[in-house]
């Protein structure tokens, strides 16, 4: 692959997903600034190991890179708690367990939805953004995130479990009438 | 299905991983019971609550132009090195007997470093194959560890009495990469530490053993019938490192481990 033909697939295969790398990395050190130098460093580290991208699916393996790259990133400037990253990390947000008699209702207020997703811990808040911001299938979160699937189901559902708890407002359900939740 | 599958199959159905045949299951069950369907309607919101599109970080425009300039100019750098800097200096020589001469001392030192290295590499050779053969042996049903545990407070200790040295056991799960576990092997006809990270379904033998001679941390390679083997000497330990991982993913692993 000559260098002119290495950059023209470069950038039609892997420069479009440069959104996704960067609301990867925005969401995974929660800063601006940390996020774009991270996508850079994450791009140049893709192009220099574009040989070794085999054709398969582009997103997954750029994000791959952006991962490690924010972990090492992290690691290198671990400040202001930002790289909780363990299983037992994650503890009950409020001691409200659901009544039976009671729905929980999600917020949808943006900025409570953002704080929350802020305060998840590293491991479950990467396979959310991975799952539900960028679409990822459960094999491809593995990939990305170095962990094996039951892993990713997991941390998936521990972590939305954590997220709805935070976000809901408990109000009463009529037991009558199916006035519930749509 | 029951309620109890229906909790634990929902969120697997709603993110479309579930075969058709498991699918149609809990499509039947939902319809029939009230409390599920509840379960459903809460992760359903969320999840609209996550996919806000404002939600979503897009990075500006000056900056996907930054990254574009960034790639190229990197493009440009891999080109110009890849151009063999040599002839253009042998080029530049004003004297009509420069060419002869500067062929002259390549052709010497060439020399001198193949003595040198075939005295240095029969040695590594023949660990670089004890390794390899070790690293394949591994791959044998059975084979590949003999204490499975990702947890380093349980491979370290598990060494103790086994070896007269105590191998370092870096947890670099951060960066990716999972420990599964250790075990003994024999290379160089001495016993010797082996640890088995994994990324995705590849699997990485790290034997390491003391080092009494001199340290020199720069990674080396080896090539060995399509298999990465990587090499380095720390202060206290020797490293080699085996998998049929790509060479550049497994460099990263390498340093990873070396910077530990």
């Amino acid at each position: 692959m000559t260098s002119n033909e290495k950059l023209r697939r470069f950038e039609e295969q892997i420069s479009p997903h440069l959104k996704s790398a960067y609301n990867l990395a925005r969401w995974l050190t929660r800063s601006h600034e940390d996020a774009e130098d991270i996508v850079q460093e994450a791009f140049l580290r893709a192009f220099s190991a574009f040989e070794s991208f085999r054709g398969e699916d582009a997103k997954p393996w750029l994000l791959t890179i952006v991962r490690n790259t924010s972990m090492t990133w992290l690691k290198r400037n671990r400040n202001a708690g930002a790289t909780i990253g363990f299983e037992e990390a994650l503890e009950d947000p409020i001691e409200r367990s659901p009544d039976p008699e009671e729905g929980l209702l999600i917020s949808c207020d943006r900025e409570q939805v953002r704080q929350a997703l802020e305060q998840l811990p590293s491991d479950f808040r990467q396979a959310v953004i991975l799952r539900e911001m960028e679409d990822l299938s459960y094999k491809e979160i593995s990939a990305t995130t170095g962990v094996p699937i039951g892993t990713v189901m997991s941390r998936l559902s521990r972590g939305r479990d954590w997220l709805r708890r935070i976000l809901a407002t408990p109000h009463p359900v009529k037991r009558e009438g199916g006035a519930g939740l749509r | 299905m029951n309620c109890d599958d229906s909790r634990i199959y929902l969120p697997a159905y709603l993110d479309d991983e579930l075969d058709i045949a498991e699918s149609l299951r809990i499509q039947k069950h939902l319809t029939e019971c009230r409390d599920c369907r509840q379960a459903q309607d809460e992760q359903l919101a969320l999840r609209s609550a996550l996919r806000d599109p404002d939600l979503y970080a897009y990075p500006s425009a000056d900056f996907s132009k930054r990254i574009e300039a960034a790639v190229r100019q990197a493009a440009k750098e891999e080109a110009r090195s890849q151009r063999s800097s040599w002839l253009e200096s042998l080029r530049l020589g004003s004297f009509r007997w420069f060419p002869a001469a500067a062929a002259l001392v390549i052709v010497a030192t060439i020399g001198v470093l193949l003595v040198i290295n075939s005295v240095r590499s029969s040695h590594e050779q023949v660990i670089a194959s004890a390794v390899l053969a070790g690293h394949i042996r591994s791959l044998q049903p059975g084979h590949l560890i003999d204490v499975p545990s990702s947890d380093r407070h349980t491979v370290k200790p598990w060494f103790q009495g086994k070896l007269d040295f105590s191998p370092p056991v870096p947890d670099l799960s951060e960066l990716g990469w999972t420990l599964v576990g250790g075990r003994l092997d024999y290379v160089d006809k001495q016993p010797v530490a082996v640890l088995v990270y994994q990324r995705r379904m590849h699997n990485i033998n790290v034997f390491l053993w003391p080092n009494h001679g001199s340290a020199d941390d720069t990674i080396r390679e080896e090539d060995a019938q399509g298999y990465q083997i990587l090499h380095w000497n720390g202060a206290e330990t020797t490293y080699w490192v085996v998998s049929d991982l790509n060479n550049a993913e497994l460099l990263e692993f390498a340093r990873a481990l070396r910077g530990h």
